[in-house]
């Protein structure tokens, strides 16, 4: 409990009458020891039978805790491999493709043990759709000196050293790069501005969770790689 | 007088805290004092469970029906409550995903809320989503810098509320944050956005010329930033003039106390946010002695 005494002006001029605010204030926990309301509770049970049914479905196994943790880490590998190879393995171009997220995007980790629905759900409780980008190679620098200045997003088929973006491999003579990330990123969301200077070539309508779930599906046990792919 | 003293006194506990007597005596004039109780919750993200046992930093703290609990208790003690939510009602659970804001709806106007405002993450869903959800709650969203008028919200959401307790006047605005680089452009659509502090300061002035005797503003701006361009809570007490108290959102700050800053006359605003996901529920009693005439008044 705090306690505060406060003189506040009221009235509508400053010689009006004002008044002595006593304050005092309280944080209360949410706990254990307080019993839930069972009418309330009547309200939700429906809607979390109904969640429970569709969330609860084991669809992988992870042998790791996959967690997030800049620069790199498994869970950030995991999820733009995951993205780059569901949505390139049936692309043939010649323009180099890149995957780039923001590590802000994945909400929650993946421990050890059955992956549930529900899982990746918490990992990306957004709506969030796969565009693909379309950007002058002259951005790689740009692109390469947020991603160190943040200290680290996930990313797939590149690496960033020197403060810029290194492709895996790179044809002579390309004039522009592919990054694959989200509408919410390539339309401006958590800064990344050098998405401007792109062109948005496919908005896939793919959400990124449905790409997740796909992927894990797949590989049914989670591959891990701790590799790192950004240096300083 | 240095600010920071102020507060560090403040936060020694009452006894550094005095106020100077009214110049002259209270007894000519009828003392009354209302107690006002203001519950307030922000950042709840569609926390409708508690957190599981197994939790890391808040085993099985949380849930609705707990929540609702302790508001029905808090109800029963004291006559004069209002419940006020800072935004960010969606997003976070599958409760969420599956039913698109209408459960979390539905529990806040169970639970009794009188007031909330709105989150960037309550945009999630587009103005449309928030619209259908919307038609389950039976409280007012108070959106007072966020201009719907070329949008679907047009008439769905106010500027203020005005509750009479107890013989006071209390008025509730909204303030949110800048939805641009946070919010895809498509989900907010025509919303224009109103400079939250000009916006305020206006609104509070003219509250105050209303005859509120108290001013609450929830605020979906955060806290505090690092980067002092940024508009925060903190800023906006300081540069305010009306604003009795700041309910806060968005940054997620755990505040064991509320924060108290200076607003442009001098006078202390207090500032207050209870972390997320419902693990807290903030609680600040009022006690407001009318009938004192102040006029030298001071913190000493």
């Amino acid at each position: 409990m705090f306690k505060i005494f406060l003189t506040l002006c009221i009235g509508a001029s400053l010689l009006a009458c004002s008044s002595h605010l006593q304050v005092s204030s309280n944080r209360i926990a949410i706990g254990n020891s307080i019993a839930g309301n069972s009418s309330t509770d009547s309200i939700i049970k429906p809607y979390r039978d109904s969640m429970n049914l569709s969330m609860g479905k084991i669809i992988a196994l992870s042998e790791n805790d996959f967690i997030v943790e800049r620069p790199s880490s498994n869970l950030m590998n995991w999820v733009a491999d995951a993205i780059f190879i569901q949505q390139t393995q049936t692309i043939k171009t010649k323009t180099p493709i890149i995957c780039l997220l923001n590590t802000g995007g994945i909400r929650s980790s993946l421990g050890k043990g059955n992956l549930t629905i529900g899982d990746f759900f918490k990992l990306m409780p957004f709506d969030n759709t796969l565009v693909w980008v379309e950007m002058p190679i002259e951005t790689l620098a740009e692109v390469g000196a947020f991603v160190t200045k943040t200290g680290g997003e996930p990313l797939s088929n590149c690496t960033v050293q020197n403060g810029k973006i290194v492709l895996n491999s790179m044809p002579e003579g390309c004039t522009h790069f592919i990054i694959i990330t989200s509408d919410y990123l390539a339309y401006g969301g958590d800064k990344m501005d050098f998405f401007k200077k792109g062109k948005i070539i496919n908005e896939t309508g793919k959400l990124m969770r449905d790409v997740l779930i796909e992927h894990a599906k797949q590989q049914s046990t989670l591959i891990s790689t701790n590799e790192i792919r950004v240096f300083k | 007088m240095n600010r920071r003293k102020f507060v560090r006194n403040l936060s020694l506990g009452t006894g550094a805290i005095v106020l100077s007597a009214p110049s002259f005596s209270q007894s000519l004039f009828t003392k009354k004092t209302q107690k006002i109780t203001i519950l307030h919750t922000n950042d709840t993200h569609s926390n409708i469970d508690p957190f599981p046992d197994n939790h890391s930093k808040f085993p099985g703290m949380g849930g609705v029906a707990k929540r609702h609990a302790l508001i029905q208790q808090i109800r029963q003690e004291e006559e004069h409550v209002l419940l006020l939510d800072s935004g960010d009602i969606f997003q976070g659970t599958p409760y969420f995903n599956l039913f698109n804001g209408i459960l979390e709806m539905k529990l806040m106007t169970e639970m009794g809320y009188d007031a909330a405002t709105m989150g960037n993450h309550d945009f999630d869903i587009g103005l449309e989503g928030f619209k259908n959800a919307k038609q389950h709650a039976n409280f007012p969203f108070l959106c007072a810098n966020y201009d719907f008028s070329e949008t679907i919200l047009k008439g769905e959401t106010q500027r203020y509320t005005l509750f009479s307790k107890g013989g006071l006047k209390i008025g509730v605005f909204g303030i949110g944050v800048e939805l641009m680089g946070l919010v895809p452009s498509d989900k907010f659509a025509k919303t224009k956005y109103l400079d939250p502090i000009i916006t305020a300061n206006e609104l509070a002035k003219e509250l105050k010329n209303k005859g509120c005797d108290l001013i609450i503003c929830l605020s979906h701006l955060g806290y505090d930033y690092a980067d002092t361009s940024k508009v925060s809570d903190r800023k906006l007490a300081k540069l305010s003039c009306h604003i009795d108290l700041i309910l806060g959102g968005h940054s997620h700050t755990f505040l064991e106390k509320p924060t108290i800053e200076l607003n442009q006359k001098g006078l202390p605003v207090l500032i207050n946010q209870v972390g997320y996901a419902g693990l807290y529920v903030g609680r600040i009693d009022i006690d407001i002695q009318q009938g004192m005439v102040g006029r030298s008044m001071k913190v000493r």
